[in-house]
């Protein structure tokens, strides 16, 4: 740094311009939940398909409550990272929220469709909503495979009604590779390389 | 043209760093300053006082894991005095 004293404006402007896209450029997701989720629902996804397709028995589909578990520890890692980080961004914020939206949104949608009984609507729903929070977190934090997962999300939603219902369910599997699965390493990637960037 | 004087609290390199990280984040910890800055504890320590006496940054120490953890936001004072002393670069530089 130069003496203080010798700062010029055009010194104090590329400082300024410095800093903030240091701030910009600081990435703090680290794709671990995207990869827990997209891994999670794709097992479910598969034992699901093979146990209703192959085995005909409707006690597999049990394997759904392990979003459960995956709910009580984001739950954890989310009060526990709060505690460590070192920053608190507007993204991060905004992210947040349109999370939390997603997941009211979800348990809503699959509330009234049990209530209506119209269970083979779940599955395509549950594939236009995907989409949503994937697609406002690429855009927020400017990571364009998230919302080019999201478009796929929407795409397979569109060829839910042509396809035979037992098969949606592997849709949803290929939705949460497209999704979550592959911007999750992708995003755990950046994040390594910048955080061997800072201890270089 | 009517030249405008440089706030003399930001005009200076770390403070203005300092204040220039925390206008682009909600908040942020003493780590994270530091690392960006490439300043030394001491020093950040003494301009974040700085900052903080002027009244353009808040300053809150908590306990994170038995460690001191040290949190610093940005004031509506504070950016009221980044906006001006950027306007008055802007001046300086024709922008």
């Amino acid at each position: 740094m130069k003496p203080e004293n010798i700062m010029t404006e055009k010194d104090s402007m590329e400082l300024i311009t410095s800093m903030i896209n240091k701030a910009k450029n600081n990435f703090t997701e680290r794709g671990l939940l995207y990869l827990i989720w997209g891994w999670v629902i794709l097992g479910c996804c598969l034992i699901s398909f093979v146990g209703s397709y192959y085995l005909h028995n409707p006690k597999v589909q049990w394997v759904w409550m392990a979003v459960y578990l995956v709910l009580i520890f984001q739950v954890i890692y989310i009060r526990r990272n709060r505690k460590h980080r070192r920053t608190r961004t507007y993204t991060g914020e905004i992210n947040g929220y349109v999370w939390l939206v997603f997941m009211i949104a979800l348990f809503l949608m699959i509330f009234i469709c049990i209530s209506f009984q119209t269970y083979q609507l779940i599955d395509p729903l549950l594939l236009v909503l995907y989409g949503v929070p994937t697609f406002l977190t690429g855009m927020v934090i400017k990571f364009r495979p998230l919302w080019v997962g999201a478009i796929c999300c929407w795409i397979l939603a569109l060829m839910s009604p042509f396809i035979p219902s037992d098969f949606v369910v592997l849709e949803i599997g290929l939705a949460v590779v497209a999704a979550w699965i592959t911007p999750g390493y992708l995003l755990s990637k950046r994040f390594n390389k910048q955080r061997g960037a800072v201890t270089a | 043209m009517e030249f405008k004087d440089l706030d003399p609290i930001l005009h200076s390199q770390l403070r203005l760093a300092v204040i220039s990280l925390l206008i682009s984040v909600h908040e942020a910890d003493f780590t994270f300053l530091k690392e960006n800055t490439n300043a030394t504890a001491g020093n950040l320590s003494v301009q974040i006082n700085k900052l903080k006496e002027a009244g353009y940054i808040d300053v809150k120490k908590q306990f994170s894991h038995n460690y001191p953890q040290t949190i610093c936001r940005i004031t509506p004072k504070g950016i009221e005095a980044f906006d001006n002393y950027v306007k008055a670069l802007q001046t300086y530089l024709k922008v």
